[in-house]
């Protein structure tokens, strides 16, 4: 790794601290985004807001900033492969800055949500509010994070795992 | 090794589909000794391919041809829908055979029809679709077992009064039979049944049409016309075959179980000089009447944990709403039913953003869940029709599908919703979401049968009014929706057409 993917890197890091989560477990889930790696710092603070977003959009108290960094980038890598996609990020950050009158990333969450919510019925933002709840809800940390498993076909599925082991329904009617 | 046909070979069957409507006819006719070349649009999977990640097998599996208008959720795969059906196989209530007589038209645009055969007419044919698809509950095979989804349900649904409530009428093994296993409640059901306990015609009908020796199934062969001879009978069947290339199978007989969207896109892209509106389209009725159920989902917040993750999606139904009882305010009536979500379909079907929208997947392992399915009114204005110049990658025309929910549907999903929320909250349910699905599963109605020519596309058998050896075999067919799934009817009228063509051949009149 040479001195400016370091710097890249760090910066990256200190970006995506977006509600102030330890920087450390930021940093492997952008490892893992090839676009991230590619960005400009212009498009780094672009993903740190729309982590911001994402977090505001479908808030999970507890939930690891990484996650919704996480599926920042995979909306990212998705949005620049594709021409009628591609700036997307950008598009919607400029227009959250435009509304607030302000810079949003910085704004308060009061209002942050105002301009979210201002922008709610955009092509965009409901477009960007899909990819993320797609990526997030078949997400490995966010299924930790709510107690579901995924597969269950390798541990034979339930039947001898409690599918009907349920214990608070009154007895009768 | 399975029988290979020439293309010239103008005795064969041709059908085109292999979901519940193709597949089962099929092997009824290939155990007859009747030559049946199947053509699948999809590729074959093998249950090895089967995992449980529904993205995966979605784009395994799920028909993601270019449309306009409301999502509708089928599969390009041998084996269709059958793959992705969540099994549950309610039967129709004699009154459904008669809405016209029973309801009544309800206002200018609903086009109410009865069918031409009655349920006491039907019934055998039901009786051997579920010893041939396994209804647990129905015949000697065990009721199938109460998962914690059901259980919340019948226990909610007997404190508001219901009666008529099973864990069984679910076409997955409760235990091993006929070669395939018992459940073990995997619980992605509608990503296909990874172990084969829930009847699928990928590993059912198929290879057991192929150990006939009179059967060939062509996939990833995707139809594109139906042509005729100078008569105006049905000739043979254009397809793209796995190479790209465009293929004539020669045909005695042609059945068409496409699934509603393609049925009718083949239908209306066979036009001649003969048949200029398309094949069997006489009186104009082809893509007409196009039917999805009322739908609608619910989900309850429970004061503790449910786990309906760990259960087949859908095994249980509450019978009681689905009689017509007018003074509930709409006509018809619908069943409820358990249903399971992923935590992506439970967001995605909820919609919006925010907490209002994260408190239920936050609390994923609290939730309990209802799928509702209603009578739909038939309309001349919902209908599938083909793009005039929008064209697919296979250069066919782009289908246009346009539906809307009649009064009466919503009407009929406020009741449901309503109903649903009393269940949940009479066991404590702290909030409750519900409301439409995001796309439509159940197909039906595009060439439904009619006693009289100028009100449907096919008679009572399914075989076109207009011609004589062109049948539609899948829930085109229907000529009214009833409240019920539609698979199990499906694969008994598939049955019942089978027998008929047989008799036809014998009589030599096909």
């Amino acid at each position: 790794m040479n001195d400016k993917q370091t710097t890249r890197r760090k910066f990256l890091v200190a970006a995506l601290s977006f509600s102030g989560v330890a920087a450390g477990s930021l940093g492997i889930s952008f490892l893992r985004s090839s676009a991230a790696w590619a960005a400009s710092e212009e498009d780094a603070e672009n993903l740190a807001t729309m982590g911001r977003v994402a977090q505001l959009l479908f808030p999970h108290e507890g939930l690891a900033d990484s996650v919704y960094g996480e599926v920042i980038g995979e909306v990212l890598t998705w949005t620049a492969s594709d021409p009628s996609t591609e700036g997307l990020l950008n598009i919607a950050e400029e227009a959250l800055n435009t509304s607030l009158g302000e810079i949003w990333a910085t704004a308060t969450e009061a209002e942050q949500l105002s301009a979210v919510t201002a922008l709610q019925d955009e092509a965009f933002i409901v477009g960007i509010r899909e990819m993320v709840r797609f990526r997030l809800y078949n997400n490995a940390g966010l299924w930790q994070h709510i107690n579901y498993p995924g597969s269950s076909k390798e541990h034979g599925g339930y039947i001898n795992r409690g599918f009907d082991d349920i214990d608070w329904l009154p007895e009768e009617g | 090794m399975a029988k290979q046909y020439e293309m010239n070979d103008s005795s064969v069957v041709v059908i085109i589909g292999s979901g519940a409507g193709g597949a089962t006819l099929s092997n009824e006719l290939a155990q007859k000794g009747i030559d049946v070349v199947c053509l699948e649009a999809g590729p074959r999977l093998t249950l090895a391919d089967v995992v449980n990640d529904g993205p995966t097998m979605d784009q395994k599996m799920g028909w993601h041809d270019k449309r306009e208008g409301p999502l509708v959720w089928i599969c390009k795969t041998v084996g269709g829908t059958t793959m992705r059906w969540s099994g549950i196989t309610p039967l129709f209530q004699e009154h459904e055979f008669k809405a016209l007589s029973t309801y009544g038209q309800f206002d200018s645009g609903t086009t109410f029809i009865d069918w031409p055969l009655t349920l006491e007419e039907l019934r055998p044919y039901y009786d051997k679709a579920e010893d041939k698809m396994g209804v647990a509950g129905s015949g000697d095979i065990p009721d199938f077992p109460e998962t914690n989804n059901y259980k919340v349900m019948a226990a909610g649904g007997k404190r508001v009064g219901y009666k008529e409530i099973t864990s069984s009428r679910v076409a997955i093994n409760p235990v091993a039979r006929n070669g395939r296993p018992g459940c073990q409640q995997l619980a992605f059901c509608n990503s296909g049944c990874a172990i084969g306990a829930k009847w699928s015609t990928l590993y059912t009908e198929v290879p057991a049409a192929e150990l006939t020796g009179h059967f060939e199934l062509r996939s990833e062969s995707m139809a594109m016309r139906i042509n005729h001879d100078a008569k105006g009978r049905a000739s043979g069947v254009v397809y793209k075959d796995k190479d790209g290339n465009l293929q004539e199978q020669k045909a005695r007989a042609v059945c068409v179980a496409g699934n509603v969207v393609e049925t009718t896109r083949i239908l209306l892209n066979s036009e001649s000089t003969m048949f200029n509106d398309g094949l069997a389209n006489s009186t104009g009725n082809v893509g007409k009447h196009y039917m999805r159920h009322m739908f609608g989902y619910a989900l309850g917040l429970m004061p503790q944990p449910v786990n309906f993750h760990r259960n087949t999606r859908q095994s249980g139904i509450i019978l009681d709403e689905q009689y017509h009882k007018p003074e509930r305010g709409f006509a018809g009536g619908y069943i409820i039913e358990t249903l399971g979500l992923d935590p992506w379909n439970v967001s995605h079907w909820i919609g919006g953003w925010g907490p209002e929208n994260t408190v239920f997947t936050e609390n994923y392992t609290n939730l309990a869940g209802i799928f509702v399915t209603g009578e739909d009114p038939p309309e001349a204005t919902n209908r599938i029709s083909l793009h005039d110049t929008e064209r697919d990658e296979n250069g066919l025309p782009v289908p246009v599908i346009e539906y809307r929910d009649h009064a009466n549907t919503l009407a009929m999903r406020d009741h449901s919703m309503k109903m649903s929320r009393a269940i949940y909250e009479s066991l404590g349910a702290t909030d409750f979401a519900g409301g439409d699905l995001p796309a439509g599963a159940h197909n039906m109605g595009v060439a439904r049968m009619s006693e009289d020519p100028k009100d449907g596309v096919t008679n009572r058998w399914g075989q076109a009014h207009d011609i004589d050896n062109l049948f539609v075999s899948d829930g085109s067919t229907f000529s009214t929706s009833a409240a019920a799934n539609p698979t199990l009817t499906i694969v008994a009228l598939a049955i019942r057409q089978a027998d008929h063509i047989a008799e036809r051949m014998t009589q030599k009149t096909l």
